[in-house]
């Protein structure tokens, strides 16, 4: 019984490195093309997974244009065996919905189902950098019909047919015992890819790739394209740099740096001109006539996610947006929210007093733990008794796989990570029809770069919010609402997979989001286990400051700190008045996670981080030498021009 | 996949520059000629053809011809014909332009182009004729058996800074030939080890290097034009520097312009990035640049120790071609065609040792019989001393040049020796003109607009290195390291080096220390070549890390 591993792979533009073109605007024209980041990793899960399986047949598949031959033989040098390409123009404009189908169909086609009798594991990318939506896995997974797990960062196989999968969850992680068939996503922090062997790339030049279309596997054309997606791209924006030009430091030691830090901050460093907007003269909306496709759904469902036995944050800041939602709706719109777990009926008003209306809730001792299996057919069992025309997850790693796994039993499509939602309409010039009221999910996308509008046609209309995007609302203490149970039909088979172990850290996670002063610390500054950056903050909290430490992903990556304090991976966003980054190159993750704070000040040895361009002031400098310096100045008074409390 | 894989073929040419580009194309059409039907095999380190080759670059042309015999000239990516050539004198605020073309310099009929976009030309016809190219991968051993050469094997990757396995542990790949090819241009590291191995430059003289800093500029229309060609002599170097500037007008207004200094000089802080960046502040280059922007930076060694310093070019199976063999000629700076040249001759031979069955050192030794009845001897026996005459200084140089060219390359004193350019460098406390920093006291503020400190440039030059691997860059000794390259000749390392690799850094309590950036390295070699007792070894990084040019 020889196991298959399958990896997806998707070829994307070189996020970072792209060169600077003569307009000072980035050159996307002239960025090479890699396989997406999180895909390698995957590829280097199948490769380790071949280690203990030596046995195990490696195949690589990627869907788009011929030119995504170069990453599928790139796959082949690294040791992969087989690779096969879906390619048909008539794909173009797939959404991830559409994308989920045709992958599937093709892994069908090549004779991987559900009923396969071989075991095979699916390995993918937890998102792609051109889309990042972190939603095909979950759809390939749920149209094949088999379990999953994302956001995972490492894999073995148990030798018994199971996967065993270390998760990574909010303030921790999870380890998962999966049946095969099942679909793994990885994130970009488990192993590295290794790097093409020259045997390997001679292989990969004299290999055959197989190439389908969509007649080749079967495939219809009414499901894929532009015309099977349930959601479209209504615009795209670029998103302008709030921030302006870096005031950088200058010296010839880490006390003269200091000083001209010191001197910079009092100075105020640079401010941005602000450009008059043109009034753009505003395109007269047609009379065209109004539809309205909600066909008779209303209402808005969220989702209030339990962590350690309470509601979490984020799906309480969910409130806002849905409040606000349901205001623009009018029509006495309702705000419902489902909660699912074990003895959790008393968190129930909880969600009322700050805001939703009525609370759904679901009780089992099975559902103890968040698991994407019951919990979306839980999810499609409520979705089908109250028809909501809207449906808010918040994007955690739970909600970033549940809500696509629910979207694709929906037939709905989902907007990933969204950062504003609005009601809004859409004018269709070519069908002359307005759609209204529709949902306009705004996202960042292009590395944070564009901000685009999605919306979808099918209800319930599915997107997850990005954390630490909107406030928590209010709490209105006995805020009248209704409380109701739903019993849901709960399937065996939705229950194989086990959850061995959940390892939640402390604090660390709120903490960010209070404190006045983040110190936080990358890769370069793991030498002493990050006592430097805790000196700083320590330093400063011995001086009445509110501040607290973090780093980035590679620290946790290397076991040095707890995933709590990693800022930049599951979209949430932290806001202190001060943020300084130290050894930390500035990956665009990281940036997304820490670029909405007041002031950034980054230090680096590397005059060419990236951290650079997304800071006010900046010291090109070894972390050793110039922290002690700094936490010199904080013991003897200097707190960065933040007041201290005491 | 962490075992090491054994593969093989007929010919490995290591590194896809024009040598080695030539040697895979003549060799292939050889081969056809001949009826023989034999594996080429090539693999370059950058992460494509091109992305590590930088030249001037004006190129005599007809051997071009020589090489694609049937293609059509005009297909041949070269930018510009040059149209007008002049040679100017330089001082801080003036300039002089020469009426007469110094010997040996004349372009008429020449062609300036990018020499990466040849190479990528190059690479395709390569390609089209069978020859497998194999960019990305970094050569870093290699195989003997008895003794002798049989291959050679790429790098293990997926280890960590002290050399330890990573779980991602590929293993290299051991390629065995029976011809191998070493086309790795100048300084190149295995022809190196060659090199010592074998002793190949007994009886011949020291290598000689120039270090190169270049930029590419889109310029206003009207600065220049396509075709024109100027050469700068004097200012900012004075009499112990030898080398000089370059401005070449390419096609879409664009300019390269660069300036190439000997690197044996005697300050230990002069810096010819810096320095470069000073000549461009003269009125003469600076009106050339005025209202442009940088696109490209990078830089590059040129081996110019000429006929004498050109080691033993064979052993048992294997070749030397290119500017890792140093053929290059001076004062013009030219080796492209010269790389050309031998790659073709190197073809020649290697075809015939395959036909013979016999890729033994006497069968080999056609190579150098070819070379020294070629072009490549036509062009360099004149000017054999020329190099050498320079190290007293220019003017002694000059005198020495001029005597050269009435006795045909002799001049009065027979054949000149040379020595490694790091024995040049002399201590602080011996060095007694001022320093480079005083010197140009005050021209040291870069306005990134016109000039650029290393960081900014280096930025334009797409340098990316692997985090997870051995520092590329080997200090011998670092005990000695600290007490003679830092005490005595105060790290010239930093200022030497064209891309930021080498901080000197002094804390509080002055305590020296020398930090290595190696992710910066634009792999021109300098540091292998002019660190003060050769105490810094390159060593070839993963590959496809470094430079990687677009039109250098």
């Amino acid at each position: 019984m020889a196991l298959t591993i399958i990896s997806l792979i998707k070829q994307v533009p070189l996020p970072s490195e792209m060169r600077m073109g003569e307009d000072g605007l980035m050159d996307r024209t002239k960025a090479k093309s890699i396989i997406n980041i999180d895909c390698t990793f995957g590829l280097e899960a199948g490769l380790q997974l071949k280690k203990q399986n030596p046995d195990a047949r490696l195949i690589v598949c990627s869907m788009g244009p011929g030119s995504f031959d170069v990453a599928l033989r790139t796959a082949i040098s690294m040791g992969y065996d087989e690779a096969y390409l879906l390619s048909d123009r008539k794909l173009g404009g797939s959404d991830t919905y559409a994308t989920g189908l045709a992958i599937a169909t093709m892994l069908r086609h090549l004779g991987f189902s559900k009923d396969s009798k071989e075991p095979y594991i699916v390995l993918a990318g937890r998102q792609t950098s051109d889309g990042d939506t972190a939603h095909v896995p979950s759809q390939v997974a749920e149209n094949l019909g088999i379990p999953q797990a994302t956001f995972v960062e490492s894999v073995k196989a148990d030798g018994e047919g199971n996967v065993v999968a270390k998760r990574i969850i909010e303030g921790g992680y999870q380890m998962m015992k999966l049946p095969m068939p099942c679909m793994i996503s990885l994130t970009p922090t488990g192993i590295p890819p290794r790097k093409p062997s020259l045997s390997g790339a001679i292989r990969a030049r004299h290999l055959k790739i197989t190439t389908f279309g969509i007649d080749d596997i079967g495939l219809g054309t009414e499901k894929i394209g532009i015309n099977g997606s349930p959601t479209i791209v209504a615009k795209v924006v670029n998103i302008v740099s709030e921030r302006p030009p870096i005031t950088m430091s200058e010296g010839h030691n880490e006390a003269s740096m200091v000083d001209s830090l010191i001197a910079n901050l009092k100075k105020g460093g640079n401010v941005i001109v602000k450009k008059e907007d043109v009034a753009k003269k505003e395109t007269e909306r047609p009379d065209f006539p109004e539809k309205d496709f909600r066909e008779g759904s209303r209402g808005i469902l969220t989702w209030a996610e339990i962590t350690n036995g309470t509601v979490s944050r984020p799906s309480l800041e969910l409130l806002t947006p849905a409040r606000n939602l349901a205001t623009q709706l009018g029509e006495g719109t309702k705000v419902m929210t489902l909660m699912i777990g074990k003895n959790i009926a008393h968190l129930a008003q909880i969600m009322i007093e700050h805001g939703s209306d009525e609370v759904i809730v679901v009780e089992d001792d099975k559902l103890e733990e968040y698991l994407v299996l019951p919990f979306s057919s839980i999810f499609e069992q409520v979705i089908k008794a109250r028809k909501p025309e809207i449906a808010l997850f918040a994007a955690t790693t739970s909600g970033r796989e549940l809500a696509p796994r629910i979207g694709m039993k929906t037939d709905s499509g989902v907007t990933a990570d969204c950062t504003g939602l609005e009601i809004g309409e859409y004018i269709d010039r070519k069908e002359k029809v307005i759609y209204t009221p529709i949902l306009e999910s705004r996202r960042p996308t292009y590395g944070e770069s564009k901000l685009a509008t999605i919306l979808g046609f099918v209800c319930p209309q599915i997107s997850t919010a990005r954390a630490g995007t909107f406030e928590v609302p209010k709490r209105v203490e006995n805020r009248k609402g209704i409380i109701s149970t739903f019993k849901p039909v709960l399937k065996e088979k939705n229950f194989v997979v086990e959850i061995l172990k959940t390892v939640r850290g402390g604090g660390g996670l709120q903490n960010l989001f209070e404190a006045d002063i983040i110190v936080s610390g990358g890769r370069g500054t793991t030498n002493d286990s990050l006592g430097l950056i805790k000196g700083l903050s320590d330093a400063l909290n011995s001086q009445g400051v509110n501040a607290e430490w973090a780093c980035s992903r590679p620290v946790v990556d290397e076991g040095v700190v707890e995933y709590a304090r990693q800022v930049g991976q599951t979209g949430k966003t932290i806001r202190p008045k001060l943020y300084i980054a130290v050894g930390i190159s500035g990956a665009i993750q990281h940036i997304a996670g820490m670029k909405e704070s007041e002031k950034i000040i980054a230090i680096d040895h590397n005059p060419k981080a990236n951290i650079f361009h997304n800071a006010d002031f900046g010291i090109v400098g070894e972390y050793q030498d110039i922290l002690p310096e700094l936490i010199d100045r904080v013991k003897a008074g200097f707190t960065f021009g933040i007041v201290p409390k005491k | 996949m962490s075992k090491v894989d054994t593969v093989s073929t007929d010919v490995l040419i290591i590194g896809g520059g024009p040598s080695g580009l030539a040697t895979a194309i003549h060799l292939a059409d050889t081969l056809k000629k001949n009826g023989q039907s034999q594996k080429i095999m090539l693999i370059e380190k950058g992460s494509s053809i091109g992305a590590h080759i930088l030249s001037g670059a004006v190129i005599k042309a007809d051997v071009f011809k020589e090489l694609l015999p049937d293609v059509e000239f005009s297909e041949i990516p070269f930018n510009a014909k040059v149209t007008r050539d002049q040679t100017v004198l330089l001082s801080e605020k003036r300039h002089f332009t020469l009426p007469f073309h110094i010997p040996y310099m004349n372009n008429k009929d020449n062609y300036i182009a990018s020499l990466g976009q040849l190479c990528r030309y190059l690479a395709v016809k390569a390609e089209e004729k069978g020859v497998e190219i194999y960019p990305g991968f970094a050569v870093d051993e290699i195989l003997y058996r008895d003794g002798k050469v049989i291959g050679a094997k790429t790098k293990d990757t997926g280890i960590d800074h002290n050399g330890n396995q990573l779980e991602n542990f590929q293993a290299g790949t051991r390629v065995e030939a029976k011809i191998t090819i070493f086309a790795e241009g100048t300084r190149g590291s295995l022809a190196k080890m060659l090199i010592q191995k074998f002793d190949l430059t007994k009886g011949h003289n020291e290598q000689v290097y120039s270090l190169g800093c270049k930029e590419v500029w889109s310029v206003p229309k009207g600065n220049i034009e396509a075709g024109q060609v100027y050469h700068t002599m004097g200012y900012p170097l004075n009499n112990d520097e030898f080398g000089g500037g370059f401005i070449y007008g390419l096609n879409d207004n664009k300019v390269a312009v660069g300036l190439v200094v000997g690197l044996d000089y005697k300050d230990p802080s002069f810096d010819v990035h810096d320095a470069m960046q000073i000549w461009k502040t003269t009125p003469y280059v600076s009106r050339i640049l005025k209202g442009g922007k940088l696109v490209e930076y990078g830089a590059k060694t040129l081996p110019e120790g000429g006929y004498y310093a050109i080691p033993k070019l064979y052993v048992d199976n294997a070749l030397i071609v290119g500017d890792s063999a140093g053929f290059l000629t001076m004062p013009a700076l030219k080796g492209v065609h010269l790389a050309i040249k031998s790659g073709m001759l190197a073809a020649q031979t290697a075809a015939n040792a395959l036909a013979n069955n016999d890729t033994s050192e006497k069968s080999l030794q056609q190579y150098e019989t070819l070379v020294n009845n070629s072009m490549i001897y036509k062009d360099m026996y004149p000017v054999r001393n020329f190099r050498q005459a320079f190290e007293s200084g220019l003017f002694f140089g000059g005198i020495q040049f001029g005597t050269q060219l009435i006795t045909g390359g002799a001049g009065f004193l027979g054949r000149l020796r040379s020595h490694p350019d790091y024995q040049s460098t002399q201590k602080l406390s011996e060095y007694k003109k001022k320093p480079f920093k005083e010197r140009f006291k005050g021209k040291l503020e870069f306005d990134k607009v016109l000039t650029f400190d290393k960081a900014t440039d280096i930025y334009h030059s797409g340098v990316y290195h692997d985090e997870q691997q051995v520092v590329h860059l080997h200090i011998k000794d670092q005990e000695k390291f600290n007490a003679i390259n830092i005490e005595q000749y105060g790290a010239p390392e930093q200022f030497f080096c064209s891309s930021e690799v080498y901080e000197l850094h002094i804390n509080k309590d002055g305590k020296k220390e020398l930090r290595i950036h190696a992710e910066n390295c634009m792999h021109c070699k300098t540091c292998d070549i002019k660190s003060p007792g050769d105490r810094i070894t390159w060593v070839v990084p993963n590959g496809g890390n470094g430079p990687d040019f677009q039109n250098m």
